[in-house]
């Protein structure tokens, strides 16, 4: 099949939409509420392109392609009704990017800036004032609603019914604004897949008391510490603390989903409570020492067991939250060093 | 640190600064006198050096204009300007002619401002005490103007990317006009103290001489060149900001010596106040700021009942926006001679290289060549003639 965008002619598969192919390509159609994993949702109007002999501009996003279709992405109507689309948006939208926690990484900030490059969106005076309106309570407490902010993308509906299949969100169309509600919060499961796909700030991460802005923090790749899936997380560290956890849709296994431990909980990690140093029981109270002390002490006990019981009286438990590595070296003392197979792992945590 | 000349007999070898008064900052200069004869001078620079060029790396192209105005802080607002030039070279950004003409005002009162507080100093420096209150009376009032426009006395960075930051108002433009209406009658003040002054002229009369050769050689700029009998001034030379528009002269002298360099610059005085005169009656209406939303930020009213220009100032002040690829020279006039910025753009929202082209260093590299073989009360008198600023010397 043959199409033609902006004048160039592309060899394309059936059954693929115009913005599959746009995006292979290379020819940018900006969107809002598209989202590769689910169905298209259509509902921020941002990827209209026009067809040539259709009266209307179409959605690039649910329209298939069909052989000898003329496509222009860049035309002057197309720009306006992206900028019409636009300008809806921001009517509605409270002034809250100074209090905003995606202020920065936000979607509808990036459209801004990029459909108003040249000129304004709009001719008017556009959004509302900053309301200050605290959180209103949401299916789970990792997660900060502010619907306010929301811009009706309704990705999160969308993610929630289609790819998590919890069906937890609604859109309530009653009074003089629609707004996504979490209707059946009892079915939630907290795995955040909803904060993860919001573009704006309506749903925000609650589980860090430290926030920090996109320019401050450093993204480090890493694995799930968790259980034996080992999901492909990123760490977003900010202050030497990690800030938030996100996901690279493109990579293996989860392909940018989490669950609830994944993405809410990493506050262990900069815990008051956790050991830091070794403690040895001192007349029924831990006591902290230093390493050697305490390797010593271990040493001397773990030799004297071995030497009167025999190393099967001795067995290993090693932790998840160690990496591979470490959890290697651990199985290759017990075995080589001690002689012993009793070895294990928590990983089912 | 290592002495880099060598003492012989009857030879001293003196440090003067770098806190010394008449140095004008922190400038360290090594004397190797004999007697009284200044055989050798080398000048140690760097006490005041920030790394502005290398700081203008890390940060985007509108947070650097206010290191711009830590260069030369005597005029300020003429730093602005000329960054903001090339900037918008780089960009191909047209200024509105309304921002224009503020900005050829906000210089020249820069350029009064540098002048007047050189030549209190410079008085000062060689034993004249009471220039310096007068001088500094007048050099208020435009201290006085700068907070009215930009809130800021020293530091303004009131011209920025794309135009001036905001409107004047109508009480400045009062302000200006009883400036320039008066100022004429003032410079006849410190001429009649200065001009025919027995002590002033044996100070400053055929000492540090730079002839017209030399001069040109050293790549000076600014009224140290034009002392020397050189009449070249980048605002004739290459116009910005309509400066082809005015009509002002290029004063020159003939012997290269301290005393032309101070008649230079106080006809400069003269020929900038012309030239307020021509921007005050022909300041046309319109915008002060160019409408290219994607580098300037909108206005701080809108932000506060807008979203979309509270997002565009967001995204602007974070970094988002992108300069062309490319590099880009600009220089102008400023009061000391030429300020220029290389600046060379990656593409990003920061320079990849951001060279300042400095008037001062170039001049305080002819010194040496003044000084030696002349007595070393005239260091003094050079130094202060060639009108350093350390802050743009060491950067």
């Amino acid at each position: 099949m043959l199409v033609k965008i902006n004048g160039q002619e592309y060899e394309v598969d059936q059954g693929t939409t115009i913005l599959q192919i746009a995006r292979e390509k290379g020819i940018y159609i900006p969107t809002l509420c598209y989202l590769e994993r689910v169905s298209p949702i259509g509902s921020c109007g941002l990827c209209v392109v026009e067809v040539e002999g259709q009266d209307e501009l179409v959605q690039a996003c649910n329209t298939y392609v069909e052989d000898g279709m003329v496509i222009n992405t860049d035309t002057p109507s197309v720009k306006a009704a992206r900028k019409a689309a636009l300008e809806k948006i921001l009517e509605k939208h409270p002034l809250d990017c100074p209090v905003c926690d995606k202020a920065g990484e936000c979607k509808l900030q990036d459209l801004v800036y990029e459909l108003g490059y040249e000129e304004r969106i709009s001719h008017k005076v556009v959004g509302i004032p900053l309301l200050k309106e605290p959180p209103v309570s949401y299916s789970t407490p990792g997660i900060k609603y502010y619907p306010s902010r929301c811009v009706l993308c309704q990705r999160c509906v969308t993610i929630c019914s289609e790819y998590v299949g919890r069906e937890v969100l609604v859109v309530n169309e009653e009074g003089d604004k629609p707004r996504i509600e979490p209707l059946y919060a009892d079915r939630c499961i907290s795995c955040g897949e909803c904060l993860a796909v919001c573009p704006v700030g309506a749903l925000t991460e609650n589980v860090s008391p430290l926030k920090v802005r996109p320019w401050q923090k450093k993204v480090s790749r890493t694995v799930c510490p968790y259980c034996g899936v080992g999901c492909v997380l990123e760490l977003n560290v900010g202050d030497n603390r990690v800030v938030k956890v996100t996901v690279d849709e493109s990579i293996p296994p989860n392909y940018g989903t989490l669950c609830v431990k994944g993405r809410f909980g990493f506050e262990f990690i900069n815990s008051e409570k956790r050991l830091k140093r070794p403690l040895i029981r001192k007349n029924d109270e831990f006591q902290e020492v230093s390493w050697d002390e305490a390797l010593d002490f271990v040493a001397e006990k773990l030799t004297a067991i071995k030497e009167s019981a025999g190393p099967d009286a001795i067995a290993g438990l090693a932790s998840a939250k160690c990496t591979n590595e470490d959890n290697y070296v651990f199985q290759k003392f017990m075995r080589a060093v001690i002689g012993t197979n009793n070895v294990d792992h928590c990983a089912r945590l | 640190m290592t002495l880099p000349l060598k003492k012989e007999r009857d030879e001293m070898i003196l440090n003067m600064g770098p806190q010394h008064p008449a140095t004008h900052g922190v400038l360290r200069l090594l004397l190797e006198l004999e007697g009284e004869v200044v055989k050798k001078v080398v000048p140690i620079i760097g006490y005041l050096h920030r790394g502005i060029e290398k700081l203008g790396e890390e940060r985007t192209y509108i947070q650097n204009l206010v290191l711009t105005d830590r260069l030369d802080y005597t005029a300020a607002m003429s730093n602005n300007l000329s960054y903001a030039l090339a900037v918008e070279r780089l960009c191909g950004i047209e200024v509105p002619e309304r921002a224009r003409v503020i900005r050829v005002i906000m210089a020249e009162l820069a350029r009064i401002a540098a002048h007047l507080l050189w030549i209190g100093t410079y008085a000062l420096d060689i034993g004249a005490i009471t220039p310096f209150f007068y001088c500094f009376r007048e050099r208020e009032k435009i201290m006085d103007m700068f907070e009215m426009v930009s809130g800021q006395r020293l530091t303004p960075s009131y011209i920025c990317i794309g135009g001036v930051r905001k409107d004047i108002t109508p009480t400045f433009l009062e302000a200006l006009r009883n400036f320039t209406d008066t100022f004429e009658s003032y410079i006849l003040d410190y001429e009649g103290l200065l001009s025919k002054n027995p002590i002033w002229l044996a100070r400053t009369r055929d000492v540090a001489v730079l002839s017209k050769e030399d001069a040109i050689n050293w790549g000076t700029t600014g009224p140290v060149l034009r002392a020397s009998g050189v009449q070249f001034d980048f605002r004739r030379a290459t116009p910005y900001c309509g400066y082809e528009n005015y009509e002002f002269e290029i004063p020159y002298g003939t012997r290269g010596d301290c005393y032309d360099r101070y008649r230079v610059r106080m006809e400069e005085l003269r020929q900038s106040n012309r030239i307020l005169k021509q921007a005050l009656n022909n300041l046309p209406d319109g915008p002060v700021l160019a409408d290219v939303p994607y580098i300037v930020m909108p206005d701080k009213s809108q932000v506060l009942t807008d979203i979309e220009a509270l997002i565009k100032h967001f995204k602007i002040a974070s970094g988002a926006f992108q300069i062309p690829k490319g590099e880009v020279y600009s220089s102008i006039e400023n009061p000391k001679g030429e300020l220029g910025f290389y600046i060379v753009s990656d593409g990003s929202s920061r320079p990849y290289r951001m060279r300042i082209k400095s008037s001062c260093f170039v001049n305080l590299s002819a010194l040496p060549f003044m000084v030696e073989g002349q007595m070393v009360a005239d260091v003094v008198a050079a130094v202060g003639s060639i009108d350093i600023v350390l802050g743009e010397v060491d950067r």
